[in-house]
């Protein structure tokens, strides 16, 4: 680089910026989560001991937010428009499948954790109508 | 004012979202003085509203734009513009990049995030111009 080239060159980058996703996608990460959802609604309902109520209830949140982290991640960089063609009502699988997480949060109820665990199943054939097992993981899901 | 005085009054492009008009390695004169979002299609310097990353777009719409979001609309404040790739995802597939990141990800950004209106390409030479309002 010439001296002249070196005293034009900008010292300041800004980015045109893209996202650069993996692409390993799958509703089974949500799916896990909601399924400690789950078995702590459970176990909140066989102990009465106040500490492990208390911790379970805090661990429960805690998973509940990976519920959703893992179903936003989804929604926003799985799924494409395109998509709607196939699933017409995908919007509001997940739209519901959010606020079902809101009510795991807020519930101790095994029945709530497992509506959710059924929303996140409708998510999943979804998720395998548009393809994403083929292409999204790497050799599939184990068996 | 003074501060924006400091600039930055030239840029370098890195990525791929704003192809055709903008590529990476791009050299960029920009106008730090610019106070107000400029004319839909202008392209200008941002700092991005999730994590202040120095970005640029085009404007796509302005304060009080009504731009289509979702199955409806959004109306843009007073100070708001919607902000948009050029690229189109197939572009920036091409580039071995993921989707744009846009408005359409992280919605209007205010004025206050504005750093400048990017008008001329000084390099590199073969590509030397001012550039167009899309």
């Amino acid at each position: 680089m010439s001296r002249l080239t070196r005293w034009l060159a900008p010292t300041t980058t800004a980015r045109a910026h893209c996202d650069l996703p993996c692409g390993v996608y799958d509703p089974e990460q949500a799916r896990i989560e909601a399924e400690s959802c789950h078995k702590i609604n459970e176990k909140y309902a066989a102990n009465e001991d106040a500490t492990f109520r208390t911790r379970a209830i805090a661990i429960k949140e805690r998973q509940a937010d990976l519920v959703k982290h893992h179903l936003d991640v989804l929604w926003h960089d799985y799924f494409k428009p395109e998509h709607l063609e196939k699933v017409p009502n995908l919007h509001e699988l997940f739209w519901n499948a959010n606020k079902q997480v809101s009510k795991v949060k807020a519930s101790t109820e095994a029945a709530d954790s497992k509506k959710l665990l059924e929303m996140i199943d409708e998510i999943d054939a979804a998720w395998k109508a548009t393809g994403g097992l083929e292409k999204t993981r790497v050799a599939g899901r184990p068996a | 004012m003074a501060h924006r005085l400091r600039g930055p009054w030239r840029l370098a492009i890195e990525q791929a979202s704003m192809e055709p008009a903008l590529s990476s390695g791009d050299w960029l004169l920009v106008d730090p003085t610019t106070v107000r979002w400029p004319k839909r299609g202008t392209i200008v310097a941002f700092h991005e509203p999730d994590g202040g990353a120095l970005s640029v777009k085009r404007v796509a719409a302005g304060p009080g734009d009504r731009v289509p979001f979702e199955a409806g609309y959004l109306e843009l404040a007073d100070d708001e513009a919607w902000l948009i790739a050029d690229a189109s995802e197939e572009t920036a597939a091409d580039a071995g990049l993921g989707p744009p990141i846009d408005s359409r990800r992280y919605g209007p950004v205010p004025v206050a995030l504005l750093v400048g209106r990017v008008w001329f390409r000084y390099g590199p030479w073969r590509r030397i111009g001012r550039l167009s309002r899309g």
